[in-house]
């Protein structure tokens, strides 16, 4: 008994200095994220070359977790000659890989010629270190001249903008994550609106009187507003249009133009 | 010397962790929800470490998720911190050990996890998460946290035995 005083009262500080401590990270790194990106770097360059090792190993990890159940019941007479299927399989699919690489990349330079842009082509490494945020890392950073509050595209349009330029590598804030929020218009009607993240797999385009005509199907444009994001570049499509009785605006769900969770290879608009 | 060894190996795992979060573990999914592998590691940290290790891996690991994810920094730092802090006070009044006990207090500091964001993101921060992230996210979230967390703490558990073996003095790691 004579020891719970100092014990709690221990405890109680503990409580206040974390929540201090906690609580001053977050006004400080609110009112000046340039001071305290340092943290970002360096967590970047020790995390990017396990990252890198881990991303490029997980085509061979998967490719033989799916060889491991096909080769369960084969007999050893046959073994030999599934070994050399598997082996022609795995060059296969290099090529195949190596193909739709090219393939990809032949589009984004494709769109890079059209919008002639000076832009980069980066490649994702990694993802969110959170279940709640929606960001990607790419392999570029400020040596490749990326800095803050670039555009970041694909040939199927907008995907997010560049929050943190680490030397080598960068993080994308998704269009889907809850604090982004890119100027937009719809491109038959003209109709302005703001096109946030929910945090979930798709968008919302708020700011849309209910005056307004717009359907399903509706495609969504970067108005250009901003600074951010150049006018015109397909943001995504409408999938879901509510009009309420009460309140001024519609509540309209957007699909967003490319599956974000299957990206890898990006653009990023240098200027 | 040999209790640097330890450490850094400790520091090791942290970093792989980080590496199977940001790069494998998107694979393994369910409707865009993956374990926090981090979480996970914060809890049994505080369950099997010091006081002191238990609180300052809480903080350490905070912060690192926090300049990972590109937000504003201090609400993982935040969770992280009272979780370590909670688990470390709750070793020595609860069993924390076995399938079960693991599990549930996995789902109770997801939910906590989960909970700290939401109010952050709300009323601190600029982002503005919908409702819905209370009933299908956060309860998801935190169930497969439960699934994961008692295979990630046997793992743990092994890794930490052979460690101390390998880095530790056999007679103090026999004594632990």
């Amino acid at each position: 008994m004579p020891n719970k005083g100092p014990k709690g009262r221990k405890n109680i500080i503990l409580v206040f200095s974390i929540l201090l401590f906690s609580l001053a990270l977050m006004s400080i790194s609110a009112k000046q994220q340039e001071g305290l990106s340092f943290l970002d770097s360096l967590a970047g360059l020790i995390l990017s070359p396990f990252q890198n090792l881990f991303t490029q190993s997980v085509q061979s990890v998967s490719d033989g977790i799916d060889h491991y159940f096909d080769l369960v019941n084969v007999s050893k007479e046959n073994e030999q000659l599934k070994l050399e299927v598997e082996r022609l399989v795995h060059e296969k699919n290099e090529l195949i890989e190596r193909i739709s690489r090219q393939k990809r990349l032949a589009g984004l330079m494709a769109y890079q010629d059209d919008r002639k842009k000076e832009s980069l082509v980066a490649s994702v490494i990694g993802r969110d270190a959170t279940q709640w945020s929606k960001v990607v890392v790419i392999d570029k950073g400020s040596r490749h001249g990326i800095k803050r509050h670039l555009a970041v595209v694909t040939n199927s349009g907008v995907i997010g903008q560049i929050i943190h330029a680490g030397p080598t590598t960068s993080k994308v804030l998704l269009t889907i994550d809850s604090r982004s929020a890119v100027d937009s218009l719809f491109q038959d009607s003209r109709v302005s609106g703001v096109v946030v993240g929910t945090g979930e797999e798709q968008c919302e385009i708020k700011y849309v009187p209910n005056t307004a005509k717009i359907k399903v199907g509706d495609r969504v444009l970067s108005s250009g507003l901003g600074g951010i994001f150049p006018k015109g570049l397909f943001i995504g499509t409408v999938s879901q249009v509510v009009k309420k009785k009460q309140g001024l605006f519609q509540e309209i769900t957007l699909a967003p133009s490319s599956d974000l969770s299957k990206l890898e290879e990006v653009l990023v608009f240098l200027s | 010397m040999i209790h640097s060894m330890y450490y850094l190996a400790q520091i090791l795992i942290v970093i792989i962790l980080f590496s199977i979060q940001t790069t494998w573990l998107g694979m393994f999914s369910i409707g865009g929800v993956v374990p926090d592998l981090a979480l996970i590691w914060v809890v049994y940290c505080s369950v099997h470490c010091s006081r002191a290790m238990g609180i300052g891996s809480g903080m350490m690991i905070g912060i690192l998720q926090d300049s990972l994810s590109g937000g504003l920094l201090g609400v993982n730092t935040l969770s992280k911190s009272f979780i370590g802090l909670f688990f470390s006070a709750l070793k020595d009044k609860f069993y924390v050990e076995g399938v079960i006990p693991v599990a549930f207090f996995m789902i109770v500091s997801s939910l906590f996890d989960g909970l700290v964001f939401y109010f952050s993101m709300n009323t601190v921060l600029e982002g503005e998460v919908a409702t819905s992230f209370l009933y299908q996210a956060l309860p998801a979230y935190s169930f497969y946290n439960g699934m994961v967390g008692p295979v990630l703490f046997i793992v743990l558990n092994r890794l930490e035995n052979w460690l101390k073996l390998k880095t530790l003095d056999p007679y103090m790691a026999r004594g632990k």
